[in-house]
């Protein structure tokens, strides 16, 4: 027996029932999900459309003109070098220090390479160096500010000036207005040892900077007065020693707060008005007991000291103890 | 084998309640993951008859799922039931055309053709084709005859037609949730299904799933669906009866059956009275507990007298060793077993989900759901399984050098 399919009856199925609905037949969720689901159609085609797009615009540039695609590897020499920077170190130093040849390309460029050679300048902190296609260096750095300066000397070399950052780093300010390197007090007492091509940080500058910092910033007159600032001692008694252009001695403790200190010394500079018996030492880091020694005035001007203890046979300055009778409460009251 | 996660849906829409399942089938398993469920409106006798009352119903349950589930449904299998559903059987045969008698791929894909074919009433559409076994010279064979040597090769289908309109309907609802129906499953396929095991399928079993508006019941035999058949009378008869012949409202009707009603009466005194509420409040009343249970009883009687006598010569105890499996939510009235094995003249017992069912579902009213998300997993790993074997090497190489 054979198979007619001519003869046969066509039985119709369930599956002929057409499951298409109107939306206004459904139901508040069914046109939700109606909707999202025309919606996801929608932005898949969109994204088919789009890369279909890119796919055809890109292979129209490479039929036509390949080298106006911005390939990494075609990229142009470096035509310009930016800086941006925080401080005062200029483009010059910058095409100094990385010295670019003339034909190098942006992408045949160390970065990291460039970036140590930044660094290297003790005076530069932190550096970031990025590509900007397609001719463009941009230097990215931040910069070291001087609070100190001290006097440095290779053996058999010319003495130098070298500047001192918050972070103890020693480095040849460039840059920097003479001006304001005047006003910078000198630092004594530190030992500078070399590392490769810079110095090894200072140790204990941070409590320098912190008392040079709150001088500036609460007692400008006294500080322009600061000539020297003496680390001798800063490690083994925690003592700062400032010796002001007008021959004062003033030494500061490390173990107590900076502007009470400073406070003092404003009090009895304020208080010490008689010329005859300048002040030439004061001794902040014992606390609230504050010796301080009397000198003698200039032989034009001076007069015997009246109640400076001078010892007898010699000419150096006596501490005496108190300066003031009123010394502690009167400090008190101000701080 | 698909590697992509499916989120299947089994909806029964239903007399009394609609019911949704997810399942996640990940091409090995399937776990139950989402459960919803609404009390239905707009469903008569299995059959939608306010299409608005019954969508809000529907999509209810739906959504709960969903959101129980916490996925979104990508398709749905539908339980199909009602009235309207009617069978036939209808058999064909070929003479094997090899000359060696080997019967080949074509003699079985004609057979089937043959027996499939058949006019249908206007207004008509096939739900369901049952295979039965083939016979090969009278020869029962469970699986394909293929290869096997023989000159005639018959099969017959059992199959399951329903009224366009009614199908429709019911398609639409779920549409009206922009989901797709994959499939239509009989109701009592799914729920008999799940009640019976393989051996009592291979020595004959009957499967009668009552719900509140209809009674689906299958018969099965030599481990295939033999015959299935709808009855437009459920539980809800129960409470009817006895709404009419103790004079009381519905909800009044309903307690009285799911507190005292019986398949088969034990009241021996008959002057016995049971209370409506039993809180003494006004309108309380006490009625006759033998007539409570005569009512319930007689119709239980009727109700599985009438399976009987649908299914005539195709069921017989001997035939039958499997016995009658009672399910659906009506099934757990007291003493239908008893009455089923007085009806039938063979054991009876109440159908009980598999084990590796969760015990929230084990209800007899989740079985025709559960048993839609299992016809659904099995018509899935059916499906990937013929597209393995479409796309795989040597079918491609093979289509190489056959003849256009």
């Amino acid at each position: 027996m054979s198979k007619d399919t001519h003869t046969m009856p066509e039985t119709r199925s369930w599956r002929e029932i057409p499951q298409e609905v109107r939306p206004r037949a459904m139901s508040r969720e069914g046109r939700r999900r109606l909707a999202m689901g025309v919606t996801r159609a929608i932005l898949g085609v969109l994204a088919a459309g789009t890369v279909a797009w890119g796919a055809w615009e890109m292979a129209a540039v490479l039929r036509e003109n390949p080298d106006s695609m911005p390939s990494a590897a075609k990229s142009d020499r470096v035509r310009r070098l930016v800086l941006v920077t925080d401080g005062v170190l200029d483009q010059n130093w910058l095409a100094r220090t990385l010295a670019i040849p003339q034909d190098a390309t942006l992408m045949g460029l160390d970065l990291n390479e460039l970036r140590l050679r930044v660094l290297a300048d003790a005076q530069v902190s932190s550096a970031a160096i990025a590509r900007n296609f397609p001719d463009r260096l941009t230097v990215r750095i931040s910069e070291r500010s001087p609070v100190a300066r001290l006097m440095a000397q290779a053996a058999g070399g010319t003495p130098a000036m070298l500047l001192v950052s918050r972070d103890g780093v020693a480095f040849a300010g460039k840059g920097f207005d003479p001006a304001m390197e005047a006003t910078l007090p000198w630092l004594d007492g530190v030992r500078l040892v070399r590392s490769g091509g810079s110095f090894v940080p200072i140790g204990g500058m941070r409590a320098v900077s912190d008392l040079l910092g709150a001088a500036k910033l609460e007692a400008e007159n006294l500080y322009r007065s600061w000539q020297v600032i003496s680390m001798a001692r800063l490690a083994s008694d925690g003592e700062i020693e400032v010796r002001t252009r007008d021959g004062m001695r003033v030494v500061f403790g490390t173990r107590e707060d900076y502007l009470r200190q400073i406070a003092r010394l404003d009090l009895l500079v304020d208080d010490s008005t008689d010329p005859t018996r300048p002040l030439r030492e004061v001794n902040l880091a014992l606390g609230s007991q504050v010796p301080v020694a009397y000198g003698k005035a200039a032989p034009a001007l001076s007069e015997p000291p009246v109640n400076t203890a001078v010892a007898p046979g010699s000419s150096n300055p006596v501490i005496a103890f108190p300066a003031f009778s009123s010394l502690r409460a009167d400090t008190h009251r101000e701080l | 084998m698909s590697s992509k996660t499916t989120f299947i849906g089994a909806v029964e829409i239903g007399t009394s309640k609609i019911t949704a399942l997810v399942g996640e089938y990940t091409g090995r398993e399937i776990a139950i993951i989402g459960c919803g469920e609404s009390t239905s409106r707009g469903v008569i006798k299995g059959s939608v008859v306010d299409f608005r009352a019954a969508t809000e119903c529907t999509h209810n349950a739906l959504e709960i799922a969903e959101r129980d589930a916490n996925e979104r449904i990508d398709h749905v299998y539908l339980a199909q039931t009602g009235g309207h559903l009617e069978g036939f059987y209808n058999e064909a045969s070929v003479n094997v055309k090899a000359a060696d008698n080997m019967i080949e791929m074509d003699d079985i894909r004609t057979v089937c053709d043959l027996a499939k074919a058949k006019d249908l009433p206007l207004g008509r559409m096939v739900v369901h084709n049952i295979r039965r076994p083939f016979r090969v010279d009278g020869r029962l064979v469970p699986t394909s005859p293929e290869n096997l040597v023989g000159q005639k090769l018959e099969v017959g289908y059992w199959t399951v037609h329903g009224q366009e309109q009614r199908l429709a309907d019911n398609i639409h609802v779920i549409r009206g949730f922009n989901l797709e129906v994959r499939e239509l499953v009989l109701s009592s396929l799914a729920s008999g299904h799940m009640v019976t095991s393989m051996e009592e399928r291979q020595n004959g079993v009957l499967a009668i799933d009552i719900g509140a508006g209809t009674t689906d019941y299958v018969l099965y035999r030599n481990g295939a669906p033999h015959t299935t058949g709808v009855l437009a009378v459920g539980g809800a008869h129960f409470t009817n009866d006895l709404s009419i012949g103790l004079r009381l409202t519905e909800g009044q009707a309903e307690k009285l059956k799911l507190r005292f009603g019986r398949a088969v009466s034990q009241a021996r005194d008959k002057g016995e009275k049971v209370w409506l509420d039993g809180n003494f409040a006004i309108g309380d009343r006490q009625f006759s507990r033998h007539a409570i249970e005569s009512v319930t009883a007689a119709r239980a009687w009727e109700l599985l007298d009438v399976v009987k006598r649908r299914l005539g010569h195709a069921f017989s105890p001997e035939a039958c060793a499997g016995g009658v499996v009672l399910t659906g939510g009506a099934a757990k009235m007291p003493a239908l077993v008893e009455c089923a094995s007085k009806v039938f003249g063979t054991s009876a017992r109440l159908g009980e989900a598999p084990t590796w069912v969760n015990e929230n579902l084990r209800d007899p009213g989740y079985h025709t759901a559960l048993g839609i998300l299992y016809y659904g997993v099995s018509s899935l790993s059916d499906n990937a399984a013929a597209t393995r074997r479409k796309g795989g090497f040597l079918h491609n190489v093979s289509r190489l050098f056959a003849p256009t």
